[in-house]
């Protein structure tokens, strides 16, 4: 009776795996196996820099960390307070800019979810929005 | 002799009659919660299959396992949902499904648990975009009531070739004690 449970199990887990393989390959594309961002939708501080005033610099954490310091000319915009932030985003904002979100590190999720509601939810959908690698911490080690 | 064994052959038959009766009841209530677990499964699997760039988001956020891994369980996980579903309904591989669902619950539950002890603010992903505004208890009391489903499913199908045995016990006792 065990072995029956055991063998069901894992014929049914091996049947699992075809379409699960097919359709990680269809989706190849749109997400990497490396990190939660796809590689072209990150950039570095020294690419940003680049950009100059053609990127619009996105503070994606907690008010409070923004109110102690930021990247100079930075706007606060945070799924928190998304409704009361926006506006004076969406003011900065043309479709010809580049948006670079950060939050604290690499390893936090804040401007990821931040660059994804501003791709998905605006109006016409912004294509230019990029993630900072390395984060607050990157530009902090890059410019101080 | 002859008349005592009609008498008790009438008998038999009215209790095995009743005892098959009460087995058909059960099983086709049984079937049902079968159906529904089924039901929840699937649609779970379909919203997650396809989206599955956002569950292996929703599995990252457990802060559990790595990426890379979170990805290629994003991948498989909804199809094995789905399998398992299929496999209710049509009772192909069914205690293996049951096995397969009752673990990946209990897995759930505990990452769940865990996640809400370390004071991660995380989205299950259970049902997609619809669940995305489930509390933590709703969350809870949907996964309790679905492992109480599938325990008793569980057992049920264990005990299922040993129901059938006792239904048929008496008949074959008595018609052995008149010969």
């Amino acid at each position: 009776m065990k072995f029956l449970f055991v063998r069901q199990a894992v014929i049914l887990a091996a049947l699992a795996l075809a379409p699960g393989v097919g359709e990680a390959i269809y989706f190849r594309d749109k997400i990497s196996w490396r990190s939660a961002i796809l590689p072209s939708k990150m950039v570095t501080v020294e690419q940003a820099h680049a950009w100059g005033d053609t990127a619009i610099w996105v503070d994606a954490r907690p008010d409070d960390e923004f109110a102690s310091d930021h990247v100079p000319g930075a706007i606060s915009l945070n799924e928190d307070h998304w409704n009361e932030l926006f506006p004076q985003f969406s003011t900065a904002w043309s479709p010809e800019k580049k948006v670079v979100v950060y939050c604290s590190a690499q390893s936090c999720d804040l401007a990821r979810e931040v660059a994804e509601r501003l791709r998905k939810t605006t109006q016409p959908p912004m294509e230019n929005v990029f993630v900072l690698e390395g984060g607050w911490e990157a530009w902090v080690k890059r410019n101080r | 002799m002859k008349k005592t064994s009609n008498i008790e052959s009438l008998d038999n038959a009215a209790s095995f009659g009743v005892g098959r009766w009460a087995f058909d009841v059960r099983h086709f209530l049984w079937r049902i919660v079968d159906f529904i677990l089924a039901g929840v499964f699937i649609y779970a699997g379909v919203l997650k299959a396809l989206d599955p760039v956002q569950l292996a988001h929703d599995i990252d956020h457990y802060k559990i396992l790595p990426w890379t891994i979170g990805v290629g369980l994003a991948f498989y996980l909804p199809w094995l949902e789905i399998l398992c579903g299929l496999a209710l309904i049509f009772r192909r591989f069914y205690r293996g499904a049951l096995s397969i669902l009752t673990a990946l619950v209990v897995i759930f539950l505990v990452a769940t648990i865990a996640a809400k002890v370390r004071g991660l603010d995380i989205t299950c992903g259970c049902f997609g975009h619809a669940s995305q505004n489930w509390s933590f208890p709703a969350h809870l009391a949907l996964d309790l009531a679905i492992l109480a489903a599938l325990v008793v499913l569980c057992w049920c199908s264990v005990a299922q070739s040993a129901c059938e045995c006792l239904t048929s016990a008496p008949v074959v006792r008595r018609v052995s004690k008149t010969a």
